[in-house]
Formats: structure tokens, sequence, C-alpha cells
């Protein structure tokens, strides 16, 4: 035996396993600074420490890495979503069908304020379209993120998870449909134009019910034991994630279908409410600090002006959306002033979606980051910031109060 | 100073129900209170719906009622009306003695300012009082005959544990108790029975010495099983645990109400304080095994089964029932004696088919909004 083969060699054998070693106890290290020293939410520490060590700043993670860090992105993405998913309870919507109505309208005039404000600023059309669809959703994950750390529980945390979940199905439904758009900008025929979109949310819807019905299967076989049922699940959603990627499909609209029917169409309970707890809580950071990775400083500065009116138009559709119905659902405005802001955070989720589905034409992608990624690199800053305030001011946080907690 | 007792009519009767806030998510506790008040201040004609120490409890309350079907009628429109509030904001509302599965440290106090004295006072016991009860009124002319049918009344009160316990988890464990509730009220300083005064000027005397010793400061400190309530005019008996439907509890308080009347038409002897020298021993095993508890009658100084001395008492009240118009209401009563199946049986029973106290929860909330279980229903013959 070759005596050479018991020493290390370059380049390191368990090269990527030391990397995602050191990133995860980067962000755990700035996230806690963040939260002593700064008393912000951890969550903008990971951020801040994917956005330092990331291409923008110090470059120790590079596009490549990045690239092969991406199972983590898909996997943490799947767990959001279909966790989101859960929230979406239709029984809710026919008992109070004004809070539906209060959802489109925060929706509908974040899509209209957001795209006017980018013609303003002379952007095209279908640029413009598909940002303002971007700038419906409420990122899931700062969301669920902030109501883990706050141990956030209360008739407000409910509804903002409910809005949110719907927020994000229109956007990603209006995505879908707007790729129709994009591909005839590209010169693309119209049974592409059609059959695409179609292709994707059938898919993907297809996809999540087919997940839907193998859970539900397992967890008559499993009975109610939480750890069996954790790990069928997260062995579900991780292969739903990989078939959704398999077949081109989208990996969120496919996951969130599967919390959807998970939620509505389980008549007898059979799978339980598992929480991913301290386990998902590995994916969680790997994602924001990937995400801060993806972010750009420089851009900011270029575009920061269109960023900031984006942000502005994007807050008004919400708040107006929300406080127009806050009656009629039976909430004060104060209640709704509290959910617009607990919706700042904007989902970077929405632009992975674009930029995974708009790979055929790169450079539409590049663009459409350009237009974005000021607005993104703002909210996914602020907005854990505003979520968490937006908690506490509803009284629904949990100070850790517990002797030696 | 003297306490004034209102008079009121004699034998009529009033409720008052505990009840507990729940997500629809996880079926645990959820501070909805402050929200669910708010939507339904708005509605008119809503009856009576206040909130209680935590912000997972709301309580409900009838007006004055004489007849049991009309507190039926009356518990079923105020229910109604908490239930389609409930659903707007996705919560659900469930009846039984206490939650399953929460975690007491994690209730919140209401914000009031009784409540956050009390929470200053009691520490953690307040927040452990997370527990829903049911408490029945019973109307008498006079401060003495409060006192009377309250000592008399004290013999039975084995019968009310039993027959509504509805609390045999707690803190996400089988207590081995029928009704757990009742332990954490004990701890109190102020729980336990009223002292053994004759009249209604006796009970001044030491209302007032307690009043000036500061241990008291209105009627409301006494945690008591029984005690009188003189703004009111009545005795109001609270050691009932919130059941699983409002049909059991109009059927309780029809039975309290045919018990009084029987107790203060036939005088059946006086007050005697055998009585109280047993009580305790008959509350425990009526909280421990409910319906198949033992009892201990002081009267004839002889141990029988409580089941056996709820069968008798029940034929002893059947003239009573008759003319108050409850007969239905004893019934109901009659049935959950003989099956020796309380609330808290079918909770347990839910939990082996259901598996999970979530499950259970879900399933003791759909039952408080149908009330269909078949044994608590008037019309079942």
């Amino acid at each position: 035996m070759d005596d050479i083969a018991l020493l290390p060699s370059f380049p390191l054998a368990a090269a990527n396993m030391i990397l995602v070693g050191a990133i995860l106890l980067c962000g755990l290290a700035v996230g806690q600074v963040f939260v002593r020293v700064l008393r912000l939410p951890r969550i903008t520490g990971f951020v801040a420490a994917g956005l330092v060590l990331g291409p923008g700043v110090l470059g120790l993670l590079d596009q490549a890495m990045l690239g092969e860090l991406s199972i983590f992105v898909d996997i943490s993405l799947g767990l959001i979503l279909f966790e989101l998913g859960r929230r979406l309870d239709f029984r809710w919507f026919t008992h109070d069908r004004w809070l539906l109505a209060s959802s489109v309208a925060e929706s509908l005039l974040s899509f209209l304020f957001v795209y006017g404000t980018l013609r303003f600023f002379s952007v095209a059309p279908v640029y413009s379209a598909t940002a303002a669809a971007i700038a419906m959703a409420t990122s899931p994950a700062v969301l669920i993120m902030i109501v883990h750390d706050q141990r956030a529980k209360g008739p407000l945390t409910e509804r903002l998870l409910a809005l949110t979940a719907l927020n994000n199905v229109f956007a990603f439904l209006l995505i879908a449909l707007l790729f129709g758009f994009v591909h005839l900008e590209y010169g693309a025929d119209w049974l592409r134009a059609t059959l695409h979109p179609m292709y994707l949310i059938a898919g993907s819807a297809g996809l999540g019910f087919l997940a839907f019905l193998a859970s539900r299967t397992l967890a008559r076989w499993l009975g109610k034991r939480e750890d069996s049922q954790f790990v069928m699940l997260l062995g579900l959603i991780v292969g739903t994630v990989g078939c959704a990627i398999s077949f081109k499909l989208s990996v969120l609209l496919a996951l969130l279908a599967f919390g959807v029917f998970a939620k509505n169409l389980d008549r007898d309970h059979d799978l339980m409410a598992v929480e991913f707890g301290p386990g998902g809580q590995f994916f969680l950071v790997m994602l924001f600090v990937i995400t801060g990775a993806g972010l750009r400083p420089s851009e900011l500065a270029v575009t920061g002006v269109v960023g900031a009116a984006f942000v502005l138009a994007r807050l008004a559709g919400k708040l107006i959306g929300l406080g127009l119905f806050a009656p009629l659902s039976g909430i004060s405005q104060k209640k709704a002033l509290l959910l617009g802001i607990g919706m700042v955070p904007m989902s970077a989720i929405a632009v992975v979606m674009v930029q995974g589905a708009s790979a055929l034409y790169p450079e539409f992608g590049a663009t459409l980051s350009s237009i974005v990624l000021p607005a993104v690199v703002i909210l996914e800053l602020v907005g854990p910031l505003a979520t968490q305030w937006a908690l506490r001011r509803a009284g629904e946080t949990e100070p850790m109060t517990g002797v030696g907690a | 100073m003297t306490l004034e007792f209102t008079r009121s009519a004699p034998l009529t009767m009033g409720v008052e129900l505990e009840l507990m806030i729940l997500s629809t998510h996880d079926w645990n506790l959820i501070r909805g209170a402050g929200d669910l008040l708010s939507l339904i201040d708005k509605e008119k004609d809503a009856g009576d719906i206040k909130p209680e120490i935590t912000e997972s409890m709301i309580e409900i309350s009838t007006g004055v009622n004489t007849n049991y079907l009309t507190m039926l009628a009356e518990l079923t429109a105020i229910r109604d009306t908490l239930v389609a509030n409930a659903k707007r904001l996705n919560l659900a509302i469930a009846g039984g003695g206490t939650h399953p599965f929460q975690h007491w440290s994690e209730q919140r106090i209401f914000p009031k300012e009784r409540f956050f004295h009390l929470h200053e006072m009691y520490g953690y016991l307040a927040k452990q009082f997370t527990v829903f009860g049911q408490h029945i009124h019973v109307g008498v002319s006079s401060g003495d005959e409060a006192i009377y049918l309250l000592h008399m009344m004290s013999r039975y009160i084995p019968h009310f544990i039993a027959l509504s316990a509805s609390s045999p988890f707690s803190q996400g464990m089988d207590t081995a108790f029928d009704s757990s509730r009742l332990n954490n009220i004990n701890a109190f300083p102020l729980s336990g029975t009223m002292p053994f005064v004759a009249d209604w000027n006796e009970f001044n005397v030491y209302f007032d010495t307690m009043r000036d010793l500061k241990v008291v400061e209105s009627m409301k400190d006494f945690y008591w099983d029984i005690r009188p309530k003189p703004e009111f005019g009545t005795i109001e008996i609270r050691v009932c645990d919130t059941p699983l439907t409002i049909e059991k509890a109009a059927a309780l308080a029809a039975y309290a109400q045919a018990l009084a009347r029987h107790l203060m038409l036939d005088r059946p002897g006086a007050p005697s304080l055998d009585v109280y020298r047993v009580y305790s021993f008959n509350r425990f095993t009526a909280c421990r095994y409910g319906l198949e508890a033992g009892f201990i009658d002081a009267g004839t100084r002889t141990r029988r089964a409580l089941k056996e001395d709820i069968a008798e008492t029940l034929v002893r009240l059947a003239p009573h029932a008759e003319a108050l118009g409850s007969t239905a209401a004893l019934q109901v009563i009659q049935r959950c004696n003989e099956a020796g199946e309380n609330d808290a049986s079918w909770l347990r029973a839910e939990l082996k088919t259901g598996q999970t106290l979530n499950d259970v929860v879900r399933r003791q909330s759909h039952l408080w909004v149908t009330g269909n279980k078949a044994a608590d229903s008037p019309a079942r013959q």
C-alpha cells in the first residue's frame, strides 16, 4: 500500500463539506453578533454574512461554489413552501370571504403600483410586469424564521401566514403565466408561449398532488408517530424537489401545492402537524447565507432610486389593499397596518423561480435581476426587522422570561 | 357594613362557562380573546361574552332562566354566535376542564387590572389557572335561605364533580384523574368550603372579620366550591368542569335546580358538620375516579358507590324535575350515570382512536359545535 494515500492531498477530498460547515458557522457567528450587539434579527445577520463572503464583497464564495450549494437552497425552499402551504386553510376563506378579498387587493395593488413605478422609469412592459409579480409575494422564509425565533403565536401571526401563503400562490401563478409573454418577447411561437405556462402550473400542481397522496398513504401505514412522520415528510419533500427539477417544473409551486393539499384534502387527519425544528434550522441558515451571497451591494448604488421607488410602491400597495378590507374582515386599521409591515420582506424565492425558468433566455434573467435585485437587497436587510417589529407590536411574540432561558 | 343579599326568585338558574380558544393549525390554545371580543362587540344581542384571566380563555354566561329548555335555547344561541365569530378568525372553541397539552408558562394574562393584580398576587398559580369551569347559579329568596341551601348542597358536590368531569389530561399527560382541574384550584389559599355558619348574619360577621384583616376585599376573592353571590341573590356551584357540550351544561344546571327544589321544599334535615368531615375525601375520590368513585354518606354513616347515590337522588328528584319541566335533563344525567361515562371517559376513548392529543382537541372542538354526542341530547328516548 502506498504511504502517500494516507496523507491529505490537494484539492482536499471533502472540501465541500468543509465549506458547508464554514458557511454555517460564519452565518451563526454573524447572526449572534447581530442579535447581541446590534439587537437586530439574526436573519439579517445571516444575509449580511453571505453578502460579505459572497462575490459582491470578499469573494470567498464564488459563483461556482454557490452553484454547488444550490441543492441546499432547493431543499430549504421545499421545506418552507410546504410549511407555508399548510397554512393555507380554505375553510377560513369560506368563513371570511373578505380575507380572500383583502389578499387579492393587497396583491393586485402591489402589482399595479410596482408596475406603474417601473413603467415610469421606462422599464419595458414585460420586465415591469414580471418584476411586479415578484413584488406581490412576501418572503415565506423570512416570515417563518421570524415567527419561529420570536415564538410568535396569535391571530395576527396566523393571518400573516395565511396572507403570505396566498400572495405567494398569486405571484407564482402570475409569473408562470408571464413566461408566455417572455417567450413571445424573444420570438417564440404562440404554441410554446401557451404550453409552457400550462405545463409549469398543471405539472407542478400535479406533482404536489402525487406527493400528497404518497404522504397520506404512508402516514396511514406509519401511524401517528412524530419521528416517523417527520422523516417521511422530509423524504417526500426532498424527493419532490428532485422530481420538480428533473421534469423542469417549478419547485416552488410543486411544494406549495403539496402543503396546500396536505392541509385541505387530508380529511381523516392522517398527517401530523410536524415541526421541522432544529433540523430545519440547518437548511434555513444555509438558505439565508447563500441568498446574501447572491446580492450585489454595488447594484444598489447604481439603481438605488428605482429600488427605493419599487420598495415604496410595493409597501403602499400592501397597506392600502389591507386597509381597504380591514373593517369588513373584522380587524382594526392598526392590525391592518401591522400586517402590511409584517409583509414587507420580499421573496428572493420568486427571483429564483424567474432565473430558473428563464435559463432559456439568459439576457432576460440578467436584465430582470438588475431591476429587482436592488429592492431585494433593501428588503432582505430591512424586511426581517419590519416583520419582527410588527409581531412584537401586535403583542404576539414571547419574550424569553424563564429562569436561565 | 353588611353585605346586602339581593332577593331573587327562588329556583331560577343561570350558567357561566369558561371556554378554550384554539388554533386550528395545531389545536393548541391561542391568544385570541382580544380579537374575538372586539369582533363580537360589534354584534348586537350577542349574549354575555367576557374575557377570563388568560388570553386563550373566554367566558359565556346566560341570563336568569326558570326553564331548562329555554336555558338550552339561550346557550345554543350564544354558542352559535361565538363559533361563527371564531370561524371568521380561523379560531376554534371547545369545552373541557383543561386543555390537554397546553403549557401553563406559555399563557398570557389578559390585559385587565384585576387579572394583573391576581397574577402579581398568585404568581405562577394565576397562569396555571388556565382551566375551564362551569358555574351554576341557583336563585334563593334570602341570605338565610342561601346559607341553608349551600350547606345542604355540599353533600352533593361529588355528584357534580363526577358527572361533569372533563379534565383527564393536563400538560400533555393523562393525570389518572377524571377532573384534574380541581387540583389547580386547591392551591389557592381561599379555596375549599365556606365556614360552617348558621345564617346570613353569622356569615356577615365572618366576612367583616376577613375584610378587616385585609384577607379579602370582596366575595370574588373566595374560591370556594359553593359560595353565596349576594349581588345576584344566588348560590354559585363552582366545582363543575366545563362539559364538552352545552347540552350537558344545561342538564347539569337543571340537576342543580331540581336538587335545590327538593332541598328547599322537602327540607330533608338540618345542615350538619358531619358532611364537611368527609367532604375532602368525597371530593377527592370523585375527582380521581369520576363515576366509579366511592362515596361516604355522612348522614347514614355508610360507604357506597357514588353512582348508586346519584341514581337514588335522581329518583327523589323526579317529581321536582317534572314540576320544573326538566325531566328530559335528568334523563341525560341518568344515562350518563348508568353508563358510567362522563366526558373524561369520552376524551380517553378519543385518545385511543385518535392517537394524539391534538386529534383529541380537534374532536372535542367539533363536538362543542355539533353537540351531537347522543347521550347528552334531550331528544333521545
